[in-house]
């Protein structure tokens, strides 16, 4: 009995206090709980946006090799090799542009397409349940649609700076002639919010991982990416593939890249139908996600 | 007591234990022990609660670049110069081409991914081998396996190109083999390469490797529109000589080049079963 009493009797030395040391002049103090609290209810959203960015810094090389290397290696391949082959064999069915030109904004929209659906599947997944980086921010003041909100931002940011980077490595192939080419980068970013939000709100709701990521790569993804009229036109494909493409985000972003990037001659409305539809898809997909986290997260 | 009751046990064991010690003279006894049968068992025993849908999904990418590129690009470009010189139609010109990435691939989706999970986390090899199985029984085993996975692709695509009127000839059925021996070749390899992978990061790496050498092996369009350079780096490459031999097939049309390809593969093979064989002793028999 005694000895029991001997073990607890250390809790009771007394603590050093908290700030032995007063405020040091010059040095501002370190702001009140209820001041941060106040700072992330209302900054959230860039909060988690930045612990997002700084956790992919981890994988930044496999981001710079993936999001660089795959459209660059794609466009040698097709923009180059396959080129002397449909060029050779008076392809011409590409409004009167070279094959190249008429493939570099559908490439600029399927690396960030493809970027996204990485980024809105596997780390959905780190964020609930393996690693849990969703549930450290949900005890600190920020609302769960804070943290959708953060991960969409930081990802939209990675996407941005990556068709940034390959839109400059293309122009200086001289395949991009238009002075408007610039806002490909815009709506190929904008592709992959199209198909990343959604994903977003349905990752959120996976609790056991059955390689549903992988069927969604092969079986989504890939044939999107195949059939959206990337390599050709849609209307090469019989009509009964052509409406792959029309929900397709993917050959919406490249129809209106190519109206950017080389002026391709489609009436007004139809490019006004694009933007919409990439819109739509991104903020529905992201008002869904809102709720499929706060689901998850708060009930 | 006790020493009484122990005693004829020990004089029983005694004939018994010198036979243990005795060394095996058949060949290989160290790596071998002649059971590839358990690990192939083993694995289609496996297969059995697998996700089928992973396991076809292999096979998909390659049939949807052939009915993509095929029915989408085959009219732009028209028909192109085949084996020999003869014209053949665009989608027949890239269908044993993509048949031989199908192949590729069943062999190194099941002979990489598998394999590493197997390796460094369920440590499946090691329980393995702390039977009297060897080195060599698991990685042949393995190895039949992912085989079997190529084998099933080549089949399921050449069910494919029927119908689209992409095959000619009858040789073309040697496709098959054709493509079993070049699965072959790349999960032997792939498998020993994987044992050197610690982390899952770096499984990026094979496919890092194997999209440049799917899209340059003149997979879709002739090797000839690439400068000299080019080309040899890209001949020395498995999946070109997968391409050519498969190309060569498809139309019938036979050359000594051919022999140089299945040569390619023949060494691959040896080189990968060594390697495998080597390093799973090493990983797990110190």
């Amino acid at each position: 009995m005694s000895k029991r009493a001997d073990t607890t009797a250390a809790p009771d030395r007394p603590r050093e206090p908290e700030s032995a040391v007063g405020p040091t002049p010059g040095v501002e103090p370190a702001p009140g709980a209820e001041e941060l609290a106040r700072r992330a209810r209302r900054w959230g959203v860039w909060y988690f946006a930045e612990h997002q960015l700084r956790t992919m810094r981890s994988y930044l090389s496999v981001i710079v090799a993936y999001s660089v290397g795959h459209p660059l290696l794609y466009l040698v391949a097709m923009g180059v090799g396959l080129a002397s082959l449909v060029d050779a064999n008076g392809g011409g069915d590409f409004g009167g542009v070279d094959y190249l030109v008429f493939l570099v904004p559908a490439l600029l929209a399927s690396g960030t397409f493809v970027a996204a659906s990485n980024e809105f599947t596997w780390p959905i997944m780190d964020g609930f349940k393996w690693r849990r980086v969703y549930h450290g921010p949900l005890v600190s003041p920020l609302q769960p649609w804070q943290i959708a909100a953060g991960h969409t931002l930081a990802v939209a940011l990675r996407l941005f700076a990556q068709s940034l980077v390959y839109f400059l490595i293309v122009a200086a192939f001289g395949a991009v002639p238009s002075g408007f080419g610039f806002l490909a980068i815009i709506t190929s970013t904008l592709a992959g919010l199209a198909i990343g939000t959604p994903l977003m709100a349905y990752a959120a709701t996976i609790r056991v991982e059955k390689a549903q990521f992988v069927m969604i790569q092969r079986f989504g993804v890939m044939p999107l990416m195949l059939f959206s009229g990337t390599f050709f036109p849609l209307t090469n494909l019989p009509v009964f593939l052509q409406w792959i493409g029309w929900v397709s985000p993917l050959w919406h972003a490249s129809e209106i890249g190519r109206v950017f990037t080389y002026g391709y001659d489609e009436p007004l409305w139809l490019s006004i139908v694009h933007v919409l539809y990439l819109v739509a898809l991104a903020g529905g997909g992201l008002l869904l996600a809102f709720r499929t986290y706060y689901n998850r997260l708060v009930d | 007591m006790t020493h009484r009751l122990s005693q004829p046990v020990a004089e029983r064991s005694q004939p018994l234990r010198a036979e243990l010690l005795e060394p095996s003279h058949r060949p290989l006894a160290g790596l071998y022990s002649g059971n590839v049968r358990a690990v192939v068992a083993r694995g289609l025993m496996a297969l059995k609660t697998n996700n089928w849908a992973v396991f076809i999904s292999g096979f998909i990418e390659p049939v949807l670049y052939l009915a993509a590129m095929g029915i989408g690009l085959g009219p732009l470009i028209g028909t192109v110069e085949g084996p020999g010189g003869t014209a053949v139609s665009y989608g027949a010109y890239i269908a044993p081409a993509l048949l031989a990435v199908s192949a590729m691939n069943g062999a190194v989706y099941d002979s990489t991914n598998n394999v590493f999970f197997k390796l460094r986390f369920s440590k499946l090899y090691q329980t393995m081998l702390n039977t009297s199985l060897g080195p060599l029984d698991v990685a042949m085993g393995e190895i039949y396996l992912a085989l079997q996975r190529g084998f099933l692709y080549a089949v399921g695509f050449m069910l494919v190109m029927l119908p689209l009127g992409y095959v000619s000839s009858w040789w073309a059925l040697l496709m098959v083999p054709a493509a079993v021996l070049v699965a072959f070749g790349f999960a032997s390899l792939g498998m020993g390469i994987t044992s050197y992978f610690t982390r899952f990061q770096h499984l990026d790496w094979i496919n890092f490797a194997l999209l440049p050498m799917f899209l340059f092996s003149a997979t879709l369009y002739p090797l000839s529109v690439y400068p000299q350079a080019i080309q040899w780096v890209i001949q020395a490459l498995p999946l070109w000589h997968g391409v050519e031999l498969l190309r060569s097939l498809s139309v019938g049309y036979f050359t000594p080049a051919m022999l140089v390809h299945v040569a390619y593969f023949v060494v691959m093979i040896a080189v990968g079963v060594v390697l495998t064989t080597s390093r799973l002793r090493a990983l797990f028999l110190r």
